[in-house]
Order: C-alpha cells, then structure tokens, then sequence
C-alpha cells in the first residue's frame, strides 16, 4: 500500500495516531463528546434529520392507509424505489461488519479509528434496509407470514423464495453485527462508567458495561469472543449481499438472471459502504475535532478500497455486456442494449460515470489525500450505486419479453419522500449515537499506541 | 319542562326526634327529601307529571332519538318456508332471453344467482347457432347495475308519478292532436302491433326510425340493386375469396358480428396442411380489426372505394368498362371475384354510400353467391316512410302535440344542422323514454326511465328473423322503470297494461293453440324456431357506378367499437375495454395515418409511458370539436376517422367522492366523480350533415397547439418475429412446404436435436412433480389436466373474451389516470402487434396481429418459486392458482412472469364499488381487496362446479364439458379449454395441430396455453413468393 510515511521510513510503519496522543488525551478527546452538551452542529444536524424522520413516519403512514398504489410502480415494474432503496441501504450495511470483523482478522490495525462509527453506522443502514421490504408488501399487516412461526394450519414459509432467504440473511446479519457491536463497545462503556458524575448516569453505563472492571480475565474473555465473533461474522459479510443478489438472480428475467451477480452485489456493497463511511466520518472528525485519531491516511485507506471495489463493480457491468452478447440470446441482448441506450439510459450512464469514472481519479494520490474530493467521490459514489439498483430492478423490468407489455415507471412523491425519509432515520440514529456512545473505539486505539506495543515497533 | 312536585312540610309535632341541625331547621332541601320512606316520586304511578315519569319520557325520547338515527336496514336471512322449484340457494340458473342491438335481437342465456343476472352467455340451441356473444351482450350486465340509471319518472324536472302519465295518454286521447314517435331500430312484433295501434287511434301519427349513425345505407342499397327491402347475412365460410370494401363486417359494433366471427374463422381454420382457406382483401381507411385479418389489406380513404369498386364492378363487365382504373390491386380481386365465382363474395363498410352497397350487391348477384356465400332475407315488413328531417320541421312549425322518444338521444346525437333541441322546445308534450337522465331527457318535458331488457318483458327478431321473447330475469330495480312497450301501450289507449299482457297478446296471434304449451316452449329456449326471414334471389334491378372521391380532407364518423353509438358510455367495462386497434381507454381520438399527421404538422409523442398528443379542432358546418390525434400505421391518407359515443353529459344524483388529503379515495374511485361518462372524450356527431352521412369531406382542422394526454393499454411496437418469435406466421404455401414451420422458431435445445420441442426437455422438479404423487395420481378429482388453445388464425381481436372475463372474475375497473400508471386489471388482454414482411416501408402497410394473453398456466411455473409465502401454487390438474387469502403482495410473482399477465390491486378498488354493482359481481368469485395478485385462473370456479356436479351424479366429467368464460364469449371459437389427458378432446386435437407452438418454450417453464400459428392466404399474383 502506498503511503507517505512508508516511503519516507521503509522500516517504520506510520504511526496510526498522531499528535502525540497518549492513553489519557484519547480517552479524554473521545469521552468528552458523550459527556459535554453537544456542538450546536449537533443540534442542527438533529432538527434536520429528525425532521426527515418525520417525513418517513408521514409517507409511512399514508402507504398503509392507502395502498402501494401512492408508489410509482406499476405492472411490469413490480419493484420500484423501495427495493432500490432496500439493495442500497443493504448495501452500505456492509461496510461497517467487513472493517470490523474481516480487517480485524487480517490484522489491519488502522480499522481501529473508524471501525466503531462505521459497525454503527451498518446497524442503522441495516435498520433502514430492513424497513422497505416490509413496507413495500401490499398487505402489511400480515408481513410476519414471511416468518416460519408455527401455526394451526401447518402453513409454512414458502423455501424455494428468495425473498425468504433475505429474510434471513438480513435478520441474521443484523443480529450478529449488533452483538459485535455491542461486545466491542464494553470496555469502553466501563470507562463511560467510571467517568460518570451523576449517580443516573453512572447506573445506566454500569448496567450496559456488565460489570467491566479491565481485569486481565475479562480481557482475555473479551478478546476471545470479539475473534470467535469476528469469525461468525466474516462470512455473513459475503451471504448477506450474495443472498440479496438472488431475488434478481433466481428469477427468469433478462438482465436479473445472471449469475455474475453475487460476487458482484458484494463488491458494490463494500464500495458503496466505505463510501457511506467516509461521508459520514469526514464530517464527524473536523465536527468532534477528532483529526488525529481519525487520519489522512485512514482516509486514503478507504480511498484506496473504494477504488478497488469500484473497478471490480465496472468490470461486472461490461462482463454483463460480454455475456448477453455471447449469449446470441435476443432478450437478453436487448435487456443490455436498452440499459444503456433505452427510455432510461440516463440512468445507466449516472451509474456507468459515478461508479466506474469517478473513483479512477483515486489513482492520483493528491486527489485522494484531498478532503474536498475524497468527500465529493464519497457522496458521487452513493449516487451510483442508487442508481446502479435502480438500473437493475427498474430498467429490468419495464422492458422484458414480450414488447407488449413495456411500461415506463415514473415514481411518484410519495417515492422520492420515501427515500429522504429514510436518509432522516439513518442520519437521527446516527447523531444519537454520536451524542451518547464514544464513536471511536477507545479501548482498541489505544492498542495500537505506541505505548501499547512493548517491543515498539520493533520487528521480530 | 315538567315542573317537579316538592313535598309539603307537614305541621310540626308535639315532640320531635331530630338527626342533625339541617333536620331540626327544616331547611328546604333536606325536608324535601326526608319526609317520605322512598324518594320523593319514587313511588308514584307512570300518570302523573313526576319525576318518574319525567324520567320516563327522557328515556323514551332518547331512545327514539337513538332509534331515528339508527337507520340500519334490519336484515334477516331466513330460508324460503315453499322453496321455488327448480331453484336451489347457490346454485345459479340460466334463462333464455335475447338482448336488442341496432334493431335485431342477440340470443343469450343469462346467469341468475338468487335472482340476480350476473353474466351473459351464447344461446347454444338458437338457428343463428352463433357460439360466442359480443361485446355489448357481455357488458350488458353492467349497464343493468349502473349507478347512474334513472329512477324516478320527472315532469319539468321534477317528480312526478306514473298515473300522471297516465292521465297525460288520457288527455291525448280526446281530440286529434299530433303524436309523433321516435324510436331506436327495432323488430319486435309487439312494438311494431303498438305502431299499428297508435297510428289507428291518432290518425296524424308519426312514426320515425332514429339511428344516431345515419342511414341504414346497406339497406338502402339492397334496396337500389334488389328494389325490395332486403337484408344481407354473409356465409363466410362457403367462401373462398372475400373482399371487404371498408367493411368491419368482423368488428363488434357490426350488426352480424357474431354469425360473421363465426363463419369466417370456419373458412380460415386450418385443421391439416391439406385444409383450405380462404383469403381475405381488405380495403380500408381506418385500421379495423378485420383489417387484421386480411391477407391483403390496402390502405385508401374512405371516399376514393366508390372508384374502387367501380373499377372492380367494371373489370367484372357490370358498369361500362371506362370506369375500370388501372390499379393492380383492383384487377387482382376482380380477377380472384372471378375464380371464385360463387365463392367469392364483396361487401361494403356500414358508411360507405348507398351505391357502393348497391354495387357490392350486383356484384354478389352476377357472381352467383347469392344462396352461397350470401343470403339476402326479405324482411317483409312496411318501411319507414316518414324521415327525421319532415318530424324536425313539424317540430319546428309549432305542429306536433306528443314527441314519444324511445330509446333515443337526439339531443346528443341529431345533426347539428337539423336543430333538434330548438324543435324539440317547440313540443306540447316531449316525452323521453330512457336508461339515464340524459342530454335528451334533461331537454324534454317528460321523462320516464326505462327497463333494461333483462328487466321486462319483449320480443324481437334475430338477424336472420328468428323471433324470440324476451323474459325479465328480475324486477326493475327501479320501481319506476317501464319498458318501451309498456310506456307505448300507455299512450295508445291510455291505460296501464303489463308488459307482460301486451307481449302475450302478441304472440297469442303468432302462437295459435294451445297457446299456453307453445308460449311455455318459446320462453324456455328463447325463440320459436322456423321464424326467419325467407331468403330469396331477386334479380339485379339496377346498377350504376359510384361517385368518385371527395375533397382534400374527409373524416369518417364510425360507431365506437366499445361504446358504439354512446349508449355504453357509461358502462365502466365499455370505457375501459381498450379500443381494438389503438389500444385506447377513455378517450376518442381523430385517427390518422402518418403521412396525414406530418402534413397537418401534428404529433403524438410517447414519452414516459403516456402519449403526449397534439389537440385539433375539426371544424365543420359551423360546429368545431377539439379532439386529440392519433397516428396509426396503415391508417389512409387524407382521411380522418372519428368515433362517435363520446363526450357525454348524464344526470347523476350521486354526490362526489370527497375524502380527507391523506385518502386517495376520491383520486381513485371511479364512480366517485357523478356519472362516469360525464367529461369522457368528445362529441363528434356535432361535425355531421344534416342527413348525418358518415363520410363528410372539407372538415377544417386545425392544430390549437396545445396537449392532450392519452392512456394506452399498449404502447406501439413493430415485432421482429424472427428474434422475438411471439407471433408465427407463414403464408399457406410456406405452411404446405413445412409443416412444422412453427418449429423452426425455436431456440436450439441443449444437447438435444434441434427439432426436439422443449416439452422433452427434463425439469428441474422432475422427480417431486404433484402428477406422480400417489395421492393425486388416484383422485378423481385430478384426473384432468387443463389445457388451453388459441388460434390466431380465427381470433380477430373483437374484444369479447376480454369483458366476458371481467363478468366472470370481477375484474375491476381502475379508470384512465390509473391505466396511465399501468395498473389495469384485465386478467386476459389482446396483445397487439405490427409485422412487417420484407424492408417495406413500416409506417406504411404494416400488418397488424391480436394475440390473447391470458395466463399461461406454467407447469414450471416461475412465480410459484419465488413467492415467500406459497400464495402461488400448482393445483393437481395442472393450473397456477392463486390464493388470495395468503398473498402479502411482495409482486416478486409479476416480476418474474415472462408474460407479464399478473395484475396487482395497487388501491383497494372493491371499497366503493356503488351497492348496484356490487349486484353484478360473481358470487363464485372472491372480490380482491388492495395489495394482492390476481389472474387468469381458467375460470377455476367452473372447473370445480363442473367437477362437483358431476360428483353429485356419480360420473366423471364429460369430455369438453368444462368451457371458460372468454371460450364461451368467442364467436370465432378460437379459444378452446379442456382436458389435455383425454386425447380425443379438443384441447388435445388443436394441440397436435401442426400449427400449434407454446410462446417462450425455451425458459423450460411449459406453459399449458398453446397458440395456433397465423397462416397468410396471399395472391401470388400481388405478392410473388
């Protein structure tokens, strides 16, 4: 990996904290936040998206009153926005688990700074993934029929059904990713505790932090499941997405039925999470002036993985091209040829251009120690990979096999309100836990201190 | 108030006992209350004015108050203590009966559960033997239950009763006043008596026939070539070549549609490669769905065929030969007429002019078909004599007393130029007989509205003369509503006879003796057999050549193929029934061909799923419309085709729908806005010459620069058949040469021989397939497999199979803004394709395709495996079945439907369907509520019926016992349904036909519908191989 520090000193590894931090000023600089009353930032950051929040909650309750007509789907687009919105939000879900639990496998230590804000920041997009396909039901009030949950009739889920597998994969990630979560949280909980200096608060961190006293055995237990869960959740990291991948891939419709799609859904979903991360953090650390804890070259890292992901998802979108040609099957070929040249090429070519042109610019390595751009590629790249959802189900399905049946799908307000809403509960819950949780992990940055490491950087 | 009695005190004693200080000072209060045991008025009897009965009276008036609030109709189910015989709570009877339509009557059975029509099928048994019915006898059903059907009888607007009108027939009766009748076609003995009666008691009467669509100009034709009043009922299938001169004759607005249906798909269905057929020129202005069919169709405005058929009339040496045009096309059919000989056969459109039909008529006769491919039947019976424009200008002079109008809306539909609604002010007495509050009946002084024929007792005679009665299925739901002979026979001796005694006294004279048994027989089958008229061959009397074209620009007026002349408007299932070829729902259009469009400077942008089209106003005779374009390939230059029906203005007395802002109610329910044909489309009758002639030259148009948004069921697409081979086609030689030519479409099996059909092709679920399971295997129950077959080569897209399935299944109407959004809910549709052949131009002469799409009935079935929730499943006889009560509405289904035939209750349409149409719906079918799938289900529910009578009579079910609800509305009989394992039924001889081909069998899902290619018939002599 590139990096500045390497090629200055080949023989040091750069520090991952700078400014001198030592133990004290990190657990200070981090505590602080969920101690002190907010930055007003905080509040109006709070009042916009708990205000978005309201948004959702009001176009929520107009579907149920109503009925999914208040949607733009129609008869050929079964699926419009909320399965786009579900694939999107699942998909940057997946950064969080992959920097904790496979980065931390492979030993990258870096993933310290930012694994805590980006784990809750999946456990948030997952919350806002897993409402859309239960809203988007047209009989919500039995949704629960989906769960095989034992009844008089005998009546069980139907197996074959993807949408049963989602179910699933998406309930099983979300419950391990939060258990990860919160088992990563607990030391730090307990230094929450012991800072507290109201009784109240004191008894409600003493409660979450389960008796933590950093004893040597409780180390050695946490260390132990925090790697046997890193373990569970590495290969939910790839299911999730992949299982996502087969609502579209299982069935018989040209430009769904493909089976490049899993490893290619899971690319996307790495891309687009880690772009989602970036957003989020490089706003947080200039807000909680945590810049010397989360880094330029954390940044860059992430710059460097969202370049990486997002070659492999151009080079889907052309294989996808390849395949329908060699195919000489005429739906399929037509599927490809009206992505990009159809009603909704413009959409294809936002996706081809934000996906596929944009983090290419990562080559230069100025442009991806640059704030500005590393913000700007980060929102680029989320736009694309709405857009690559939405060129996957909608472009689909408006046009399939017989000519006769072609629609055009316009969504409705309802829709793009929908999906504000939902950036409103993904950005509340998200201030929330900034306001009352440590959003870098304290206990695992000072780890990586130089304090930390008795040989001090010393090679073996 | 009732003032409340206080105890006295009494008189104070000598020694006192005393409880507190209040008790001792006698204070008011507790003395009132203490004096007694009880409370005071406690123990006073219910008479008097105490608080008891003070007590009383509020309770009673508040309950009464309750009461007179509460006005929930008190319901009682009880069973019938004398059962009516024959009729068993559940199970539905058929009764005979016959639906008048321009001027004859279409023999039907209806469908009555408990006593309510719910659907309309084909009278087997009748002579015309026509299998299928049309449209307008399916949607009839509708049109029973609307809404917004008149209720109450209204003199100046206001209400007024029977015996008034009554009393009204009683003053006419007095002096020799005027009356004049208008009245719709019609044959009915009884009404036709009553003219004969009504003209006896009032000298002066007159009685005028109306037809909103002008001259009946192919009788008068026959009438010019015969000089006798004759009808033409064409054998299509003794013929070997036909030629249609803008003739829709296959059309549903069409007279003889049925009987026309019927014996063209005969002479067109091609049981082997050896089999014959025959072949069809079309020469028209307006794509019609006969146009479809055509083996060579020529595209020419309305008002050059007179040209044309003079020169093929000359060519076959009946007008002098200098009227003979050099036009290949034209030499081509005379000389194909003349192979033919008496196999041939010509006919003229309904608007085409007089002479044209005359001339078609020589032709018929000097080609010696008549007897063979055509019947020409003497009606007999006296001809009308006086016209509308002599009524109108009585009318205007101030002369008529009485104007009877029966059935008709002049109003709306008279030419402007005659000024009908002027005239009809200049009326003592004008008296609207009518189904709805309409433009008529809002002008006249009296209106009385009428029973729908499924209400009343009638009669009529078939297209071919068979009489029928007509028998009422239930009462009318309006008290009110009287029949045209009941209102006639009110007015010819003033007193109010039954429907029911006129029709008898009727036939009393028809039937003879013994009356009762043979009335009996006649109202059970629905006709009296050996009633049609005779068919004579008259000599031609004379010919000549007809004129020859117009000016720079004509529009055509035509009946609409879904709301004909206007009196289906509002009809919900007319309005939504896609227009055959445009594939458009409510709205009228000004049709017209590319060509046409680029020189007017006009367009009809598809853009976002919804056409986006100019408007433009024809102005004609000082009246202008301002209709939207369309533009149809294939349609004539020069030439604009315009439907009439549209633009209607109903009394409804229904209130508007208006729901809070978090309710769509309002948006989405049809029957929320007043009459629904209110504001529909435009009134183009207004643009007609006084004799409303259908084809009216120098129309001025011009573009207003504005849009117009137009809904399609369909958006418009040329198919490649080569790479989407959806649609197979070949020519009759091509099919001799190859039989198997379908095959040849078929994507290469893997592994396999390239002729191996994908039917050979093993499946995933080979081994857990429900057939091979035990339990199935030995039930009766499952012994058939159903199997559908449609053959293209008979369908010609009329539109019927389409409204008999929404009757059947209680499809619900959605209405334009949600077709817009794609969320139409007709479970079986008619895809519309253009093909072209070779590099022609496409625009120019495209050959145009209608494919029913119902569900395919999978045995792979794609939906079945992705549904989370086993709300999709294969039923043991092999149907995909949906089951509503499990379906959440996940869509997953639609989605990966190939077909795309899923359709999606996006809103909860069945919430505000009005009491009355809810009377409509199929008890046997469950009324879908929002958010689940829905489609074709085979017509399940007879299927199940079938099978459980025959379990009542201990037998299995008979071979091709089961029909669908489209099979049975087909006239073309190209639908067929039945049990794929009995190989002798005719499910399973039409599969085997060579012809037969499945669509996208190579996903391997093996769909159980089985299509029948298309086989062209072309001249070799127009188009060489």
């Amino acid at each position: 990996m590139a990096d500045t520090h390497t090629t200055d000193a080949p023989h040091q590894e750069a520090p991952l904290v700078t400014g001198n931090l030592g133990i004290r000023e990190i657990t200070q600089l981090v505590s602080y936040h969920t101690e002190k009353r907010p930055p007003s930032t905080w509040y109006m950051a709070f009042a916009v998206s708990s205000t978005l929040l309201a948004v959702l909650l009001v176009m929520i309750a107009y579907l149920f009153w109503n009925g999914v007509g208040v949607w733009g789907n129609n008869n050929p687009v079964g699926w419009g926005w909320p399965i786009v919105n579900f694939v999107f939000w699942v998909g940057i879900g997946h950064a969080g688990t992959l920097i904790s639990a496979i980065l931390f496998l492979f030993r990258q230590r870096w993933r310290t700074a930012i694994n805590r804000s980006a784990e809750a920041m999946t456990l948030f997009a997952v919350i806002c993934a897993l409402l859309f396909p239960t809203i988007h039901v047209g009989r919500v009030w039995v949704i629960y029929w989906t769960l095989p949950l034992p009844n008089q009739m005998e009546m069980w889920p139907q197996f074959k059904s993807p949408l049963l597998w989602d179910v699933f994969a998406v309930s099983v990630y979300f419950t391990v990713s939060l258990i990860f979560w919160y088992v990563g949280l607990i030391p730090d909980l307990g230094t929450l505790r012991d800072r507290a200096r109201s009784a109240f608060r004191r008894r409600i961190m003493a409660f979450f932090a389960l008796g933590w006293t950093g004893a040597n055995r409780h180390w050695r237990n946490y260390e132990k499941t925090y790697l046997l869960l890193a373990a569970l959740a590495t290969p939910l990291v790839l299911s999730v997405h992949s299982v996502v991948s087969f609502d579209f891939a299982v069935s018989i419709i040209p430009g769904w039925h493909t089976t490049i799609f899993p490893p290619y859904f899971v690319a996307g979903a790495i891309f687009s999470g880690f772009a989602m991360v970036m957003t989020l953090l490089i706003i947080a650390r200039k807000v909680y002036g945590i810049r010397n804890i989360i880094t330029m070259d954390h940044l860059e890292k992430m710059a460097i993985i969202i370049l990486v992901t997002g070659t492999m998802v151009g080079f889907a979108y052309i294989t996808e091209f390849f395949i329908a040609w060699y195919s000489q099957v005429e739906y399929e070929q037509y599927a490809f040829l009206n992505r990009a040249t159809g009603p909704y090429a413009w959409a294809y070519w936002i996706m081809m251009s934000c996906n596929l042109l944009f983090p290419q610019f990562f080559w230069i390595k100025r442009l991806r120690r640059s704030i500005p751009f590393l913000f700007i590629t980060s929102i680029i790249v989320n736009i694309g990979m709405w857009f690559e959802r939405f060129v996957i189900t909608v472009i689909s399905l408006h046009r399939d096999f017989l000519p006769s049946s072609w629609d055009y799908f316009n969504p409705t307000i309802v829709d793009i309100l929908t999906l504000i809403g939902s950036f409103g509960l993904f950005l509340t819950l998200f201030l929330i836990f900034l306001r009352f949780l440590p959003m870098v992990a304290m206990a695992e940055v000072k780890m990586v201190l130089p304090e930390a490491d008795p040989h001090h950087y010393e090679k073996h | 108030m009732i003032a409340l009695p206080v105890v006295k005190i009494p008189a104070a004693a000598k020694t006192r006992a005393w409880r507190s200080l209040p008790h001792l000072n006698q204070e008011e209060d507790y003395a009132a209350v203490n004096q007694e045991e009880f409370l005071p008025g406690a123990g006073d009897g219910p008479g008097s004015e105490s608080r008891r009965h003070f007590l009383q009276l509020l309770g009673a008036s508040m309950a009464l108050a309750g009461l007179s609030a509460c006005r929930r109709p008190v319901e009682r189910i009880m069973p019938f203590a004398d059962q009516p015989e024959e009729r068993i709570p559940g199970v539905p009877l058929y009764y005979a009966t016959a639906m008048p339509l321009r001027g004859s009557v279409q023999p039907v059975l209806v469908k009555s559960h408990d006593g309510r029509p719910t659907k309309v099928e084909p009278n087997p048994k009748h002579p015309t033997a026509a299998p299928g019915t049309s449209v307008f006898a399916q949607a009839s059903i509708l049109s029973l239950y609307d809404p917004d059907r008149s209720r109450y009888i209204r003199r100046g607007g206001s209400r007024a009763s029977w015996d008034d009108f009554l009393a009204l027939a009683q003053r006419l009766g007095r002096g020799n006043r005027r009356v004049a009748v208008l009245a719709g076609e019609t044959t009915s003995p009884t009404i036709l008596a009553l003219r004969d009666q009504l003209v006896a008691s009032f000298p002066n009467a007159s009685w005028v026939t109306y037809r909103p669509e002008g001259d009946n100009n192919e009788a008068l034709g026959l009438q010019t070539a015969f000089g006798q009043r004759l009808r033409a009922q064409y054998h299509f299938d003794e013929a070997e070549v036909i030629v249609s001169l803008d003739a829709d004759f296959l059309g549903a607005a069409s007279r003889n549609a049925t009987h026309a249906a019927q014996s063209f798909a005969k002479g067109r269905r091609l049981s082997s490669p050896g089999s014959t057929m025959s072949r069809l020129y079309v020469v028209e202005s307006a794509y019609t769905t006969t146009g479809s069919m055509a083996d060579h169709r020529h595209r020419m405005a309305a008002a050059d065929i007179g040209t044309f058929a003079n020169s093929i009339a000359a060519e076959l040496g009946i007008i002098a030969p200098e009227f003979a045009v050099p036009d290949a096309a034209a030499q081509a059919i005379a000389d194909d007429l003349q192979r033919a000989g008496t196999r041939g056969v010509i006919l003229a459109g309904e608007h085409q002019p007089v002479e044209v039909h005359a001339l078609c008529a020589a032709i018929n006769s000097t080609l010696n078909g008549v007897g063979t491919t055509v019947s020409l039947l003497a009606l007999g019976d006296t001809p009308d004599t006086a016209s509308l424009s002599d009524l109108i200008e009585d009318m205007h002079a101030g002369e008529v007393d009485v104007l009877l109008m029966l059935g008709v809306n002049p109003v709306y539909d008279a030419p402007p130029a005659l000024n009908f609604t002027q005239a009809l002010s200049r009326v003592g007495d004008s008296i609207h007989v009518g189904m709805h509050e309409d433009e008529t009946a809002q002008k006249a002084t009296w209106h009385i509205p009428v029973a729908h024929y499924l209400e009343a007792w009638g009669d009529g005679r078939a297209f071919d003369g068979t009489q029928s009665v007509l028998q009422p299925l239930i009462a009318p739901l309006y008290a009110e509503a009287k029949s045209h002979i009941e209102v006639l026979g009110a007015l010819v001796d003033s007193t109010a006879r039954s429907g029911y005694d006129l029709v008898r006294a009727t036939w009393q004279e028809t039937l003879g003796t013994p009356f009762e048994t043979r009335w009996r027989k006649v109202v059970h089958d629905g006709f009296l057999s050996d009633t049609g008229y005779s068919a004579v061959t008259p000599p031609v009397e004379a010919v000549r050549a007809a004129n020859a074209g117009y000016g720079e620009l004509d529009v055509v007026f035509r009946l609409d193929p879904t709301l004909l002349d206007g009196r289906f408007a509002n009809n919900a299932w007319c309005q939504e029934l896609p227009d055959p070829v445009t594939k458009i729902v409510w709205d009228n259009v000004a049709v017209m061909s590319p060509q046409t469009a680029a020189a007017l400077q006009v367009t009809a942008k598809y853009k976002k799923g919804r056409y986006e089209v100019d408007l433009i106003t024809l102005s004609a005779g000082g009246q202008s419309v301002e209709l939207p374009i369309w533009i149809m390939p294939g349609h004539a230059d020069r030439s604009i085709s315009v439907s009439l029906g549209y633009g209607r203005t109903l009394v409804s007395h229904r209130a508007h729908r208006k729901t809070p802002i978090w309710d769509t109610g309002d948006k989405t329910d049809i029957y929320g806005q007043g009459a629904l044909c209110t504001g529909v489309g435009q009134n183009v009758s207004v643009l007609r010459d006084e004799r409303a002639t259908a084809i009216r030259s120098n129309v001025a148009v011009t573009p207003t620069g504005r849009k117009y948004r137009i809904v399609t069921t369909q958006d418009h697409g040329v198919l490649d058949v080569t790479a989407r081979p959806l649609v197979r086609i070949a020519t009759l030689d091509e099919y001799r040469d190859n039989p198997a030519f379908v095959l040849d479409h078929e994507a290469p099996t893997p592994g396999q021989d390239q002729k191996t059909r994908f039917e050979d092709y093993p499946t995933l679920w080979e081994d857990q397939h429900p057939e091979r399971s035990a339990a199935i295997r030995d039930s009766s129950y499952y012994r058939n497999q159903w199997g559908m077959t449609i053959d293209l080569n008979a369908c010609n897209g009329c539109n019927a199979c389409i409204v008999a399935c929404q009757a059947e299944n209680n499809v619900q109407v959605v209405g334009k803004t949600e077709v817009g959004n794609g969320r139409e809910l007709h479970w079986l549709r008619l895809d519309r394709y253009f093909i072209s052949h070779g590099d022609e131009n496409l625009t120019e002469a495209p050959q145009m395709v209608l494919q029913p799409m119902p569900c395919q009935h999978c045995e792979n079935a794609p939906c079945e495996s992705v549904c989370p929730v086993a709300a999709t499943v294969h039923s043991p006889d092999g149907t995909n079945q949906m089951i509503y009560n499990r379906c959440i509405g996940t869509r997953y289904c639609a989605n990966n439907c190939p077909y795309k035939v899923r359709r999606y209750n996006f809103f909860n349409w069945s919430k505000h369907i009005p009491p009355t149409v809810q009377m409509a719906q199929n008890p046997n079918v469950s009324v879908r509520f929002r958010g689940v799938m829905e489609k074709c289900s085979f017509c399940i529910q007879r299927i199940r019926g079938a099978q459980k009578q025959a379990k009542l009579e201990d037998r299995l079910l008979a071979r091709d016992e089961v029909s669908t609800a489209c099979q049975d509305a087909c006239a073309a009989d190209a639908i067929v349904f039945g049990d794929l394992n009995d190989a002798q039924s005719q499910v399973s001889l039409e599969r085997r036909n060579a012809r037969s081909y499945t669509m996208l069998a190579e996903l391997n899902i093996r769909p159980r519908v089985s299509y029948l290619a298309r086989v062209r018939n072309p001249n070799s002599e127009l188009e060489p191989a």
